[in-house]
């Protein structure tokens, strides 16, 4: 096994390892912040070990578990415990059920796309978030090195596109943006928020660095996913990886009971 | 240190740290952007400006 082959599992496991923790905080406090982030975390670390798995062997359903999941809406759910969090109006329940329509109707749209799967370009050479999408040639462009082309009508055009086990023009692959982009704003803006209030009110160091640790996390998986579209995938299970072990520590780093949150029965242990 | 102390230590950043003062902020800006980046080239490929 090489090490672009381990990092995914390794990524799982701290997922894993990661979404009990968060649920298990659900379990005992039942606010609801705690349940979307649980349900994002699990979804990532499905997403890790589809890509793991899909590293190493073929399988269609965990290609949909990868794309639907890995792809298309961790970052979403994951960014909405955080506006759950910081939000507490009325509004954020309507916004939970948009995403939850949201999520089903992907789910619906990669459905529909599973018996149309392009699977003789499937490799184990590459990763799979780089054999996913068929991606329209245009006008001068030439296909990269080794890959395999195909000339199809698409729009009413022909084109020349770089194969992909997605077709061209998946409803699908429309969704993502929007989740990705709700994860984002949600996720990562929402962590330098909360890290820049208590950073100005000058308290709380802890949840200044646990914060700016999240969103770094989470950056450096959409960063990483944004270099592998754009060619360079040599970095993305490592900034997966680094994901997952920076969100858990920020995560971790921002719960530590502070003084006055600590129960007095810990306090007198502490003190005794 | 009394417990009080560690307790202020706890609930409010140390003073005239330079890694509050300076590394944090520095921080936030720089994460700042690249989440901004990021959204303007998911706002790309959402409007078909960037091809992948």
């Amino acid at each position: 096994m090489s090490i672009n082959q381990i990092l995914p599992f390794l990524s799982t496991a701290i997922m894993l390892g990661f979404t009990v923790w968060v649920l298990q905080r659900y379990a005992v406090r039942r606010q609801p912040h705690f349940l979307f982030w649980g349900i994002g975390l699990a979804m990532f670390g499905a997403g890790s070990f589809a890509e793991a798995y899909l590293a190493l062997s073929w399988s269609k359903w965990v290609f949909f578990v990868w794309y639907l999941f890995g792809a298309a809406l961790n970052a979403a759910w994951i960014g909405h415990g955080t506006l759950a969090l910081l939000v507490r109006k009325p509004w954020v329940k309507v916004v939970t059920g948009v995403l939850v329509v949201g999520s089903l109707y992907a789910g619906y749209l990669m459905l529909q796309v599973m018996p149309k799967l392009d699977t003789a370009v499937f490799t184990t050479d590459k990763p799979i978030s780089e054999q996913y999408g068929t991606k329209a040639l245009s006008a001068g462009e030439t296909a990269p090195a080794g890959a395999q082309t195909i000339t199809t009508t698409y729009r009413g055009e022909e084109v020349t596109a770089v194969r992909g086990l997605l077709p061209l023009g998946s409803p699908v692959r429309l969704t993502t943006p929007f989740f990705n982009i709700y994860g984002l704003l949600t996720l990562v803006g929402g962590a330098i928020y909360s890290a820049f209030l208590f950073w100005r009110k000058r308290v709380m160091p802890n949840r200044v660095i646990g914060n700016v640790l999240i969103a770094a996390g989470a950056l450096a998986i959409g960063s990483a996913s944004t270099l592998t579209r754009l060619g360079y995938g040599e970095f993305l299970y490592l900034g997966e990886l680094l994901s997952a072990i920076l969100m858990f520590a920020g995560f971790r780093f921002a719960a530590r009971p502070q003084p006055d949150e600590v129960p007095q029965g810990v306090q007198a242990a502490a003190t005794d | 240190m009394d417990p009080e102390s560690r307790k202020n230590t706890k609930l409010h950043m140390p003073n005239d740290s330079y890694f509050f003062e300076k590394i944090i902020p520095g921080l936030l800006v720089a994460l700042g952007i690249v989440t901004l980046a990021l959204i303007l080239f998911a706002l790309g490929v959402l409007f078909g400006l960037v091809h992948f």
